[in-house]
């Protein structure tokens, strides 16, 4: 099943602090909902570990992500792929940064195709689950740029 | 489940004492090869089936029992996606993880062994079906790679360590869409059409030009839906290295199928493989294709040296990967009648989608064609049929094969021209039913029922619901404004197949008609040891089969031995020795029943010689010392146990002239059928055809739309009953799982191809809970093609499915809805309702009256 999210936040950092922030695995994926962990292979590929689960299907997720695309300061892509509780999720968010004054707003697009057992069984609660995530992504980012 | 039994008061019950009073009926083949000269004393009688103790009371031998010094566990990885390539499979991990001891690639695999052979002609015959995907995968659950381990619990954690990269590709969720052939699943075959034919019989134009009435169907859909078996499959393969042999033990219903396709696929001779299926928890054909796993357990047990190693499929496996039945689309259909609302002809175009590798398949393509006109005299038929292939899992010969889907076509025409005519559904089959002395019938392509009586059959199931009390009761409630519907279904199980009609799929294929073998002795202490050859999964042919030998031999079932279960080592068998098609009762007893006819008269002429009698002068029965034969009249007699011991302890005693007796007896009965004409797509295709009518009265709740049975009669005509018992209980079992099918159960995917009933939670199977007082009542019109009667029965032709949509459109007509789906939930026929009201409906039809015409 496919998730689509978008949407976009103003916040007073300007765009190259945003920027740099967006690009900086050290700093983005913590943000990630019900991070666990990340190892770096290199400036633009880094596994990351996050806890998943809807009900009482629990596990670990390890999702392979790439900096796909990147123009200083105004655009950023992350490209994500896991296997996920039997089945794998992708993922792709894109930033694009905007001067907004002095500081940047942010308009933030992506998409998520979940396959395999977990659509399966809980197809009807993963768009709700996302959207939650989603949402909590956006606030850590928003609050990290404050 | 309750059953409340009103036969009695149509028939009198079979084996009770107002049944013996009825005359016996004299039967005759055809080929004049036996007639019934006395009164059954076993044969026709309810007898408890005997294979319930042993299975009850955990005696059983299922796969899973089977435990081997050094057996290793496999567990399949599996795609995720429903197609799309395969760009990196890596083991490295699971390699490593505790008590790992293999794994195999789709890389790997596809080194090791051939492409399975593939049935369907031209592009099918470029189909290359592994066992495992290997640069691309085609359904979601496609194995991708296995790892092997020393338990069950460490191949499955070492099997989540296995990385697989995949490219999504477009998926292909039905067969509308792959005839469209967008996107490709087998770019080897260049279509993901596997086969199209042009059935066409009769004058169809000529009857559309004189019809009083046409009738245009835009749409109707036959859902995906499973057998679901208790036992999920089962393997264990061991690779015999020093043998050269590859030992099977699985659940496999149709060993000389698989292993014809094994054999080239592994590169050994059919002689080294060891088919073992010996007790089954339920199949109903699925379980025919699971000769994948079994290559897969071969190849990993060759590659370990050959240790044994099992596979047991787990619930989910089995939903997602394992088979489905057939979904099938009808579309542009255009009915012709005439005044009085007979059908004088019918065109339509039949898409069915076989999943994603054909494996059993184009077959369904011409199974369907068994039944063309269905109950009813329809002359002039013109189909254009195709199958697809679709990102789906691919279908076996799910119980009722093929044959269901058109039969639930013919009735929803049936009941459609019946509303749009205004003719009452019981009305409308009447004028077009084959008529009882019209049997033998020969149908536009030349099948030819045997016999048969549906008007009688309607009659007695009208009598078991009280249909006119019903009709009243209808009347009332849809002047209170509630939504009642009374259904019919009427429908064939045709039996006992002639394998010819493969070469109307494809010339080429090396298969025509239909045999059995059987082997019945007397072993050297005098006992009568039965070896069946069949592969039963809860049909009971270890009953059956004892009372057919006991019948021969007069003497009591329970003195006769019948070894359960197949082994291609010990049984004797013949390449279409297997279980599938209704055809036990006919082709595996007429095995039996010549075996035991052999037996018999070697039995006779040793009694002869040694008592110096004549054979005519003898009588076989129980004496004082067991089993023996006498002479009539006379206190001259000899048990089993002597009559052996001449054979096989004593037989200096015997002249010459007794070399041929061995009182080991083997026969095979081969099915009277010729090869059809493979370009008029004519001929014989099945031997029999037991029928069954169901009715059901259906209220659809106003507030849930929640589907409710009042009332369901079921009716059953399988010929001669060799066991009632087992008779009714297969028809309590083949109603259960067409309710189940046509309310509950659906194998739904997503359109990402994620198929959404991976699991009994979301695939609901039907239970006893789910049952409504089911009544039962049978006739019995023998067949005048088998030696005994009997018919063959057991699939039941999804009756229920038939009678559920009938009633359902019944209690829905009045507000403008054609049940178009072959499943029906509170939800459906929710959006239904919601959907005619915005006039949108998924099923439309046009009816135009042409009445001077006629």
């Amino acid at each position: 099943m496919q998730i689509n999210f978008g949407g976009d936040f103003t916040v007073k950092k300007p765009i190259e602090e945003v920027y740099s922030f967006l690009t900086d695995a050290n700093q983005f994926c913590p943000l990630l909902p019900d991070f666990k962990s990340m190892k770096k292979e290199d400036e633009r590929h880094f596994v990351v570990t996050v806890r998943v689960g809807v009900s009482h299907i629990r596990g670990d997720a390890k999702l392979k992500m790439e900096l796909l695309e990147t123009q200083s300061p105004s655009r950023a892509v992350y490209q994500g792929k896991g296997d996920v509780l039997g089945g794998t999720a992708t993922l792709t968010a894109g930033f694009n940064l905007e001067k907004a004054g002095a500081g940047t707003k942010v308009i933030w697009k992506g998409e998520s195709q979940i396959v395999g057992r977990m659509a399966s069984l809980a197809g009807g609660l993963l768009e709700p689950l996302a959207k939650k995530n989603v949402e909590k992504l956006i606030q850590g980012l928003q609050n990290a740029l404050e | 489940m309750k059953k409340r039994s009103l036969a009695k008061k149509v028939e009198p019950k079979r084996g009770s004492k107002a049944a013996k009073n009825l005359p016996v009926k004299n039967v005759r083949t055809k080929r004049g090869a036996e007639s019934h000269t006395h009164e059954m004393r076993w044969v026709g009688k309810p007898l408890q089936r005997r294979e319930e103790t042993r299975l009850v009371q955990g005696k059983g031998t299922f796969v899973d029992d089977n435990r081997f010094e050094g057996m290793l566990h496999i567990k399949m990885v599996r795609s995720p996606y429903a197609h799309a390539r395969v760009t990196r499979v890596d083991v490295t991990a699971a390699t490593a993880a505790p008590g790992v001891v293999c794994t195999l690639t789709g890389a790997e695999v596809a080194t090791l062994v051939k492409p399975f052979p593939e049935i369907g002609p031209e592009q099918g015959q470029k189909i290359v079906d592994l066992p495992m995907g290997v640069e691309k995968v085609r359904y979601q659950g496609e194995p991708v790679a296995a790892v092997v381990a020393e338990s069950a619990m460490q191949a499955e954690d070492a099997a989540e360590l296995v990385e697989v990269d995949y490219e999504p590709l477009s998926p292909v969720m039905d067969c509308e869409a792959a005839i469209k052939d967008e996107s490709i699943l087998h770019e080897s075959a260049g279509t993901n059409r596997n086969w199209h034919g042009n059935f066409e019989y009769g004058n169809v134009d000529k009857a559309f030009a004189k019809a009083a009435h046409v009738v245009e169907i835009d749409r109707l859909h036959f859902h995906r839906f499973s057998s679901t078996p208790l036992e999920n499959n089962a393997v264990i393969a061991e690779w015999n290295l020093k043998e050269e042999r590859v030992n099977f033990w699985t659940n496999n219903s149709f060993p000389a199928f698989a292993a014809q396709f094994l054999s080239p696929a592994l590169g050994v001779r059919i002689d080294q493989m060891r088919m073992q299926s010996i007790d089954i928890g339920g199949g109903f054909g699925i379980k025919i294709t699971n000769y994948p796993y079994m290559a897969l357990c071969a190849l990993a047990s060759r590659k370990m040296g050959g240790r044994p190693v099992k596979w047991i499929e787990t619930r989910t496996e089995h939903m997602l990967a394992s088979a489905h039945g057939n979904e099938r689309t009808f579309l542009k259909t255009r009915v012709a009648l005439d005044a009085s609302g007979v059908i004088t002809a019918i065109e339509s175009t039949h898409v069915d989608d076989c999943g994603a590798y054909p494996r059993y398949e184009p077959l369904g393509c011409i199974i369907w064609a068994q039944v063309l006109p269905g109950a009813y005299r329809i002359k002039n038929m013109r189909i254009d049929f195709s199958q697809t292939v679709t990102n789906k899992c691919p279908v076996g010969p799910n119980r009722g094969y093929s044959r269901m889907q058109h039969l639930w076509f013919l009735e929803r025409v049936m009941d459609i021209c019946g509303h749009a005519l205004g003719i009452s559904n019981d009305l409308i089959r009447e004028r077009n039913y084959i008529r009882k002395e019209e049997f033998p019938y020969t149908t536009p392509n030349g099948c030819v029922y045997d016999s048969g009586n549906y008007s009688k059959m309607l009659r007695i199931a009208k009598q078991l619901v009280g249909y006119d009390e019903w009709l009243t009761k209808q009347k009332a409630a849809r002047a209170e404004g509630r939504m009642l519907g009374i259904g019919i279904g009427t429908t064939l199980d045709s039996g006992t197949n002639n394998f010819g009609q493969a070469r109307i799929i494809n010339a080429f294929a090396p298969y025509s008609g239909q045999s059995k073998a059987a082997n019945v002795k007397l072993d050297i202490y005098g006992e009568v040891v039965v070896f069946l050859g069949s592969v039963p999964q809860g049909q009971g042919h270890e009953t059956t089969a004892a009372q057919v030998v006991a019948e021969v031999l007069q003497i009591p079932p329970e003195m006769i031995h019948v070894r359960p279960g197949f082994d291609s080592d010990q049984n004797v068998y013949t390449g279409h020795t297997g279980t599938y098609a209704s055809q036990f009762a006919v082709s595996g007893l007429s095995a039996i029943h010549g075996a035991a006819m052999k037996l018999h008269a070697q039995l006779a002429k040793l009694a002869a010689f040694a008592m110096k009698a004549k054979e005519k002068d003898l009588e076989f029965g129980v004496g004082e010392q067991g089993p023996e034969v006498r002479v009539k009249g006379a206190k001259k007699s000899m048990n089993y146990w002597a009559l052996a011991n001449l054979v096989y302890v004593n037989n200096a005693e015997l002249p010459q002239s007794f070399e041929d007796i061995t009182l080991n007896c083997r026969h095979v009965y081969k099915a009277p059928f010729t090869v059809p004409d493979i370009k008029r797509k004519y001929g014989n295709l099945t031997l029999t055809y037991a029928a069954q009518l169901h009715l059901a009265v259906i209220e659809i709740d106003r507030e849930t739309y929640q589907p409710k049975i009042l009332a369901y009669a079921a009716v059953d005509d399988c010929g001669r009953a060799i066991n009632p018992l087992i008779v009714e209980g297969q028809v309590h079992g083949c109603a259960a799982h067409g309710i189940g099918a046509a309310l509950m159960e659906d194998c739904r995917y997503g359109p990402d191809g994620d198929m959404l009933a991976s699991t009994f939670s979301d695939y609901t199977p039907i239970t006893a809970m789910n049952m409504p007082d089911l009544l039962y009542g049978y006739l019995e019109t023998p067949s005048p093609f088998s030696y005994n009667g009997a018919k063959g029965m057991g699939e039941g032709g999804a009756a229920p499915v038939h009678t559920i949509c009938a009633a359902l459109q019944d209690a829905l007509y009045p507000s403008g809805i054609i049940i178009g789906d072959s499943h029906n939930t509170g939800d459906s026929i929710f959006q239904a309702v919601t959907n005619a009201k915005r006039g949108a409906a998924t099923t439309n039809v046009k009816h135009e009256s042409r009445r001077k015409a006629s």
